[in-house]
């Protein structure tokens, strides 16, 4: 067993005088251990309140799959929420029987589907009635949403999931008398977890597809330009994953992925709140700790290669236009990045940034525009993006000439003093308010950690961009933001068929400017 | 070899490039104690009281020290609301609202407001909702004076320049134009007029008429009639010393001088004495439902017995009925549950909604209407009364787990009218709940006859047609 190692790091310096002390007396406390296994647990004790907010961040997401199985860091999200070999069913040894045959009656459908048109429909129909036969033969055995109910009745806050490219966390907040019960439930689950109800719960997860995409034009839109501004690498797909692949998904494969991917080593816990250091690292030790550690998971080896020219895209749907820009731009570790992040305050951080001075104030086109740097990811190389809502009569067109200017300024003429200031001011504040939850500060610790493999990343990124220059920016500006190297995608408003003049309001003349 | 051993053989394969979890189990399980006979004592604390005060102006001060971080956080209620606002100006309230922010003060243009705000990293807000108008001011410490200086100036003095309402109205409009562009913000919108009827101040919507009717004399006219101090009160939470914030509070808001306020009167709400089945006919893949009738206010003796009712029924997450079944055994939604979503100066509403595929819309919309039956024919089980306590009793620590929360309710019970120690009682008032008197809240405050069902999706595709369910009337959306 490793010493846990204290940290003193001094957080805030000169820019927030007078206020450096108390803040950087919460971020001394951020202690850090790594379990025998591999796996690393930080921890921050704050007695304000009896409560602890516990975030279990797993290295994997959908950037981890591969066409064929998208979607399937998301669907085991959902699975881990089934329960174990112990929570969740009356008798797991006769519940797996039925599993084991649902999987191979799953396999056959699977293959005889496969078949299209040759298929035999007498035999597939045969198949599914068995298999639907088996599935409430299997339910019989499950205790329905155990684990959520024992977290329930013990007094859980935020008991939640959720996957991005990057990363996969499990979050629940616990009265702080219930870090036993935490213990026990999530170690379980770590080296356990059942897929049972596993088919009903791809259903789910299509139809959250529905919700959030299908029936979103937003979500459509969003999809649409990854994919068509990653030929190659897998943030272009979608986390929930493209519909037929989820659809085809089955439970051995998503194990498989689980077995793979969700190793100790690959594993981050965050805790703050109302404990003692001292007494949970050996509870830990005792039992997340003896998780066996399996060998590392495979390397992402798909590289985005350059792009050769623009690439535009379409979306049609009932839905008023939007657009959203994007630029290819290195990962987290290349130097350019923190100037990335200087640009994305200069461009739509508050009312006094460029894009909402020009676009909403000054040439009225928009009702709002955004930048963002780090989509839709940052371990890998990603994008810049910008992205605005136009107000008719005024184009998408329109707003996309107008963001250009703003981008051909920061190549031609350095950002002023002031507004170097300004990122730096806002991004200390930032980082003051991040320690205000437990929540929050449980989240950021863990995602840097898991992402950057350094929670201090966010300290030593602060540093760098207090050193990014007005020279950098135009810099960087004049390397990334060429048409060359940019995707644009557009919202096209699309009336139904058959509806003489639409649901769409009439434009109307402009209001008196 | 036959094709099914085959066929086993492959699906084998696909698990031993892995150890599978039968042949290594790991040996964290077995050594865990069991967390189903895991019992802790409820959890005890004694959260920091705020301080009240009034001052000399009426204004209501409530102040929570708080050390941790050198951060100070400012809270303010005012009474007013778009319930106050003419039928033909819908839509002032809100633009009051964030004008206020926006559009400069007697001292700072709305462009130095916006320079000021952003070069100090504060956050400056200003809000007007139904039936509460609120600001909020988060500041540095170091930058507390300039920020409550400016704080003050906005809430006191705003001047509302034209041009900052003309560039809010343009955007509310374009956001009238945008509000069909998804089916959940349709059906949520639809559901609320037929429950508490287009013309109530609580259902009535903006149109473009009404936003391009709006001037800026309305505003200013609006701003002097409700921010007075009699009529406001503040939070205070953070890294400051008592005595000497109030001073500073007392002298940024000296010379705002008292005023009675007339309230207009607000026609109180018609309950619909029969229900109704509504489509909303959009060409997509998934339909979303909505299905209710008022609820009851925050005020009704009854609400603790309808909070777990409701927790129960399907506003308890993962173990609600509703979403066990509908989602967890069925496979059917992603998002399901309902809502008895307590009224303050008027009824509120019970809502159950979910969203489903085209196909299975039908079944969806039974499933739920057949739980809102059941609940009210049949005691819950016990089992079901005891979690839903424990959850309420255990959870309840997390109301105070912030200074500016613990502020910021015990403001709002004032100001709803609420009894100061409604949450010093709430834990007794949860613990005396009965399965009697669930299912008595339930006969009470569920009412089959009288909900209305609404669905917006691809009529024709449905399992089964809406008309299933009762007079099908279409709503045609006007943009």
């Amino acid at each position: 067993m490793k010493k846990p190692v204290f940290l003193f790091v001094i957080l805030f310096v000169c820019s927030l005088s007078g206020t450096a002390a108390s803040a950087q007396s919460l971020a001394d406390r951020v202690v850090e251990h790594t379990l025998s296994n591999g796996l690393t647990v930080l921890m921050v004790e704050r007695h304000q309140a009896p409560i602890i907010s516990f975030r279990i961040t797993y290295k994997v997401g959908s950037v981890n799959e591969h066409s064929g199985i998208t979607g399937v860091a998301h669907l085991y999200e959902h699975m881990a929420f089934k329960g174990t070999q112990r929570l969740g069913t009356s008798d797991y040894q006769k519940e797996k029987e039925v599993l084991e045959e649902l999987e191979g009656l799953n396999w056959e459908i699977v293959q005889e589907e496969a078949k299209g048109s040759e298929a035999d429909s007498e035999r597939l129909k045969g198949l599914r009635e068995k298999f639907e036969a088996l599935e409430k033969e299997a339910k019989q055995w499950v205790v329905t949403n155990e684990l959520a109910e024992l977290y329930n009745r013990n007094g859980s806050v935020g008991f939640n999931a959720s996957t991005s490219r990057d990363v996969t966390s499990y979050v629940v907040s616990l009265p702080s008398n219930r870090l036993p019960l935490w213990v026990a439930i999530e170690a379980d689950r770590m080296a356990n977890t059942v897929l049972r109800e596993f088919y009903k719960e791809r259903d789910v997860v299509l139809e959250e597809r529905r919700r959030s995409v299908d029936t979103n034009p937003g979500g459509k839109l969003y999809e649409t330009f990854l994919a068509t501004a990653f030929l190659a690498h897998p943030y272009g797909y979608p986390t929930i994953g493209w519909p037929s692949d989820v659809g085809s998904l089955s439970a051995a494969e998503t194990e498989r992925f689980f077995r793979t991917y969700y190793t100790p080593s690959n594993t981050v816990i965050a805790m703050v709140g109302d404990f003692k250091v001292a007494e949970v690292i050996p509870l830990l030790e005792k039992t997340f700790g003896s998780i066996p550690s399996g060998p590392p998971p495979p390397p992402v080896v798909t590289v985005e290669p350059p792009q050769l020219g623009e690439r535009r895209v379409e979306v049609e749907d009932e839905a008023n236009p939007q657009v959203v820009i994007g630029y290819h731009k290195p990962n987290f570790e290349h130097p350019d990045d923190p100037v990335f992040d200087v640009i994305d305050s200069l461009l739509s951080l508050g009312r006094t940034s460029r894009l909402y001075k020009k676009l909403v104030v000054e040439k009225k086109i928009a009702v709002g525009a955004s930048s963002s740097s780090g989509t839709p990811g940052a371990r890998y190389a990603n994008l810049f993006t910008l992205s605005a809502t136009p107000r008719a009569p005024h184009t998408a067109a329109e707003v996309e000439e107008a963001i250009y200017e703003e981008l051909e300024r920061l190549k031609n003429e350095p950002p002023t003093e002031k507004e170097l200031e300004k990122v730096i001011t806002n991004l200390n504040a930032d980082l003051v308010r991040s320690l205000r939850s437990n929540s929050g500060l449980a989240s950021q610790l863990a995602y840097f950690e898991a992402v950057a493999g350094d929670w201090r990343y966010v300290l030593r990124n602060r540093d760098k961009i207090m050193k990014v220059t007005g020279e950098d920016v135009m810099r960087v500006a004049r390397t990334y933001f060429t048409k060359k190297n940019r995707t644009v995608a557009t919202l096209v408003q699309v009336l139904p068929a058959g509806e003489p003049g639409g649901k769409a309001l009439p434009i109307l003349k402009e209001g008196g400017q | 070899m036959n094709r099914l051993s085959v066929l086993f053989l492959v699906f084998l394969w696909s698990l031993s490039l892995v150890p599978s979890p039968s042949a290594a189990p790991a040996p964290a399980a077995t050594e865990l104690p069991d967390p189903r006979t895991m019992t802790f004592p409820a959890p005890a604390f004694q959260p920091p009281k705020p301080e009240r005060q009034v001052l000399s102006n009426g204004m209501i001060l409530y102040l929570l020290e708080d050390h941790e971080l050198p951060l100070i956080r400012m809270e303010v209620i005012v009474k007013t609301g778009s319930i106050y606002e003419p039928a033909d100006k819908i839509s002032l309230a809100g633009l009051t609202g964030a004008i206020m922010r926006t559009g400069g003060t007697k001292r700072h243009s709305g462009d130095e407001v916006d320079e000021i705000i952003d070069q100090m990293a504060a956050d400056l807000s200003v809000g007007i909702g139904a039936d509460a108008g609120g600001a909020w001011l988060d500041v540095l410490k170091k930058d507390f004076d300039a920020g409550l200086a400016l704080f003050a100036d906005i809430l006191m003095n705003p001047v509302f320049e034209e041009e900052k309402l003309q560039i809010a109205k343009n955007n509310a409009i374009e956001m009238i134009r945008r509000r069909n562009d998804r089916p959940s913000s349709i059906a949520s919108r639809e559901f609320n007029k037929q429950i508490y009827g287009a013309d109530n101040p609580y259902g009535r919507e903006a149109t473009e008429e009404t936003v391009r009717s709006i001037v800026r004399d309305d505003l200013v006219a609006f701003h002097r009639k409700y921010f007075v101090p009699n009529n406001i009160m503040i939070g205070v939470t953070g890294d400051f010393d008592k005595k000497e914030i109030i001073a500073k509070i007392e002298k940024a808001f000296a010379g705002w001088k008292k005023k009675k306020i007339d309230f207009p009167e607000v026609p109180s709400v018609v309950e619909r004495k029969d229900g109704g089945v509504y489509a909303i006919a959009r060409p997509i893949t998934q339909t979303q439902i909505r299905i209710g009738h008022l609820g009851i206010k925050q005020n009704n003796p009854d609400f603790f017995a309808v909070s777990i009712l409701d927790d129960i029924l399907g506003g308890g997450g993962l173990t609600s009925r509703l979403f066990s079944d509908v989602r967890t055994q069925r496979g059917l939604a992603y998002s399901v549950g309902s809502v008895f979503r307590p009224g303050n100066f008027e009824r509120g509403v019970f809502i159950a909604y979910g969203e489903t595929r085209v196909d299975t819309t039908h079944q969806a919309i039974s499933t739920i209407l057949d739980h809102i039956r059941k609940i009210r024919r049949e005691p819950v089980t016990d089992e079901e009364l005891k979690r839903a306590k424990e959850s309420f009793l255990n959870s309840f620590i997390f109301s105070f787990s912030s200074p500016a929360q613990i502020v910021s309710r015990k403001m709002s019970l004032e100001y709803y009218g609420l009894p100061s120690d409604f949450l010093e009682r709430y834990r007794d008032n949860v613990a005396k709940v009965t399965k009697e008197d669930i299912l008595r809240v339930a006969k009470k405050y569920l009412h089959p006859d009288r909900l209305v069902i609404l669905a917006v999706g691809d009529d024709g595709k449905f399992d089964q047609p809406l008309s299933s369910l009762g007079k099908v009337t279409q709503i045609q959306l006007t943009p």
